[in-house]
């Protein structure tokens, strides 16, 4: 997929033409009216620093390094309300998953320094490599994002909770759980990552 | 120009304002009208209005009027409790079958009213959006045209149908009545079908169904007229208290994929006239508007503008999300605000959802009709002739214009030769 085009000024459409044509459900969005349905609706609409409606004005507005350094596409917990009740029927969240997708392969760097996107390649690196979650794993490697001294202190703090899980089953110690054909699974994710290119390419 | 061999008769299909304008114009002009009406009474949903733009009238002003050229007119027959069930032919050669349910009082009724004193069934109050009942034995509303008494089916073959027919002095009471149809030879049709409110049921979100103090739009001017359930007392329906805090949320299924699809046209409107209703009966209530856009078109303007003055009355710039139930279980009106991106919680004594316009062809009530869009509007081109809402969502007096447009339509297809 080619780069987003950055805008030249105020209300230059050039953004908001990409996102409509290049984003999941980005051809909907062109259809939103600014009711406000969807960030009334968010269980964390009052949490995110823009919401979903307003993030739409803003990629109208060209405002792109704002957009896709906004909170808002990371804090989206799926949960469907306002694709539900959307009266022009934008699929909020699918939008607001795949901006956070441009915003980390652009190199946003507030994208990248969010919570989420680090703890979300530290999951996909443990389901794409084993097909599984490990705790251990995941945690560690998110914890790891933050550097020598941000995995430590963060360590220390959870080492109760993980005592707890190992406990009571909740995680294990010893090899990571994989799935049996992981060789299988790495042809399935390379295959869908073909498709995605030639999709979007 | 003359159509010696078709018939040269009108059938207008609804009593509503928009029928009734249709009719008595293509009888003014010289022609035979045929005026169908599914319910008991004329007037449709004009006569369940508090007041109507553009003048605020009173419905019974308007209706008096139309009631009168119909009554004047030798040329007007008219037909309530009927419905078509069936169209065969084609313009200047119809053949409409009628079918009609019993009223089972018949035309020598003089609405005295005895047959209501011994009736005691109470039955759900169809004028009142079933707010309230009536017995049995009742006469639509104080409007009614026929000026005649209903008797509920109900109550047929049972000993107070008998005590019913025994109150009649005058003999008027028929409880052999059954469906009956027939046929009418007319040259064209004008459907003025009308329409009925969005059913509030489907906003799920809203929670019409089970807050009490959660009313439609509809349900408000019954609320405000003096023939309504509560006199013209607006009170809260759960505890018959005066609302010190009433929200009206607009487009309520209108402009909503999931819902209607288009602007209903007339709920902005509407709305600030309950504002209005609100604010003269409560000196110190609150009303909030709640709204996407406020789509009030031109004429009326100067009454948004009063409206917009009264530092009582605010206009807030969203679409509320949801209506959850609060203390007492009165509704907390609960969104975004869209221009202080505040998201608020507020509680309401009272919530008026603004519900849109649904053409009757949704109820599925009609014949196949050819013209008839994605939302059940009729078309006005071709040959089936539409008017008023039937055709799209229009307030009274453009739904007026409109049924004076469908009469010369009409005219011009019987005097044309086909």
């Amino acid at each position: 997929m080619s780069a987003s085009p950055t805008p030249t000024g105020a209300y230059d459409l050039a953004f908001a033409r990409w996102v409509y044509a290049n984003v999941d459900g980005g051809d909907r969005m062109a259809l939103c009216m600014q009711c406000g349905t969807c960030s009334g609706s968010c269980p964390i609409g009052a949490q995110m620093d823009h919401g979903p409606r307003k993030l739409f004005m803003m990629i109208r507005a060209g405002l792109k390094d704002q957009v896709l350094a906004s909170d808002t596409i990371w804090n989206c917990v799926s949960c469907y309300n306002c694709v539900v009740r959307c009266p022009r029927k934008v699929p909020v969240t699918y939008i607001l998953h795949d901006l956070a997708t441009v915003a980390l392969r652009e190199g946003n760097a507030a994208a990248k320094a969010s919570d989420n996107a680090r703890f979300g390649s530290a999951f996909w690196w443990s389901a794409a490599k084993y097909g599984r979650t490990d705790e251990r794993l995941v945690t560690a490697k998110y914890y790891w994002s933050f550097g020598l001294g941000g995995f430590i202190k963060r360590g220390m703090a959870n080492q109760k909770i993980a005592m707890g899980m190992v406990k009571t089953k909740r995680m294990h110690i010893g090899m990571p759980h994989k799935v049996k054909g992981t060789g299988e699974l790495a042809k399935i994710l390379a295959k869908a990552a073909e498709i995605e290119a030639r999709n979007h390419g | 120009m003359t159509n010696p061999s078709g018939s040269r008769t009108i059938m207008v299909v609804g009593g509503g304002i928009s029928g009734i304008t249709a009719a008595v114009e293509a009888a003014e002009a010289g022609f035979d009208v045929v005026l169908i009406e599914k319910t008991p009474t004329l007037g449709g949903r004009v006569a369940q209005m508090n007041r109507y733009f553009p003048k605020l009238c009173h419905p019974t002003c308007g209706l008096e009027i139309n009631y009168q050229r119909i009554k004047k007119s030798k040329r007007i027959s008219v037909y309530t409790m009927s419905t078509v069930a069936k169209v065969a032919g084609k313009t200047g050669g119809y053949t409409v079958t009628v079918k009609t349910k019993p009223r089972h009082v018949k035309p020598n009724c003089t609405a005295c009213g005895d047959c209501a004193k011994v009736a005691e069934t109470e039955v759900a109050n169809p004028f009142n959006y079933g707010m309230n009942t009536v017995k049995a034995a009742y006469l639509p509303h104080g409007m009614a045209f026929p000026m005649r008494y209903v008797v509920d089916p109900s109550v047929a073959g049972t000993p107070e149908g008998e005590a019913i027919k025994a109150a009649c002095t005058v003999g008027a009471v028929d409880l052999d009545q059954t469906e009956d149809s027939f046929d009418l030879q007319v040259g064209a049709i004008v459907w003025a079908t009308g329409w009925r409110p969005y059913p509030a049921a489907n906003l799920t979100a809203y929670r019409w169904s089970d807050l009490p103090n959660v009313v439609t739009n509809v349900e408000m001017e019954r609320l405000a007229s003096v023939d309504g359930p509560t006199k013209g007392k607006i009170v809260r329906p759960s505890d018959g208290a005066a609302p010190k805090t009433v929200a009206l949320i607009q487009c309520a299924g209108s402009r909503d994929l999931n819902h209607l699809g288009y602007c209903s046209r007339i709920c902005c409107l509407a709305s600030m006239k309950h504002a209005a209703y609100v604010r003269e009966q409560y000196a110190d209530a609150q009303v909030d508007v709640y709204y996407i856009d406020l789509r009030a078109h031109d004429k009326l303007e100067s009454f948004v503008q009063r409206l917009k003055r009264d530092p009582q009355v605010a206009f807030i710039k969203s679409k509320p999300s949801r209506i959850e139930a609060g203390e007492n279980g009165n509704p907390v009106v609960c969104g975004e605000n869209t221009l202080t991106r505040e998201i608020y919680a507020k509680p309401y004594d009272l919530v008026v959802l603004a519900t849109g316009m649904q053409p009757s062809v949704a109820e599925g009530e009609m014949p196949d009709l050819g013209g008839v869009d994605e939302y059940g509007f009729i078309f006005a081109e071709g040959e089936d002739i539409s008017a008023g809402v039937a055709a799209g969502p229009l307030d009274v007096s453009m739904s007026v214009q409109s049924a004076t447009a469908a009469a010369c339509k009409a005219i011009r297809a019987v005097t044309t030769a086909h």
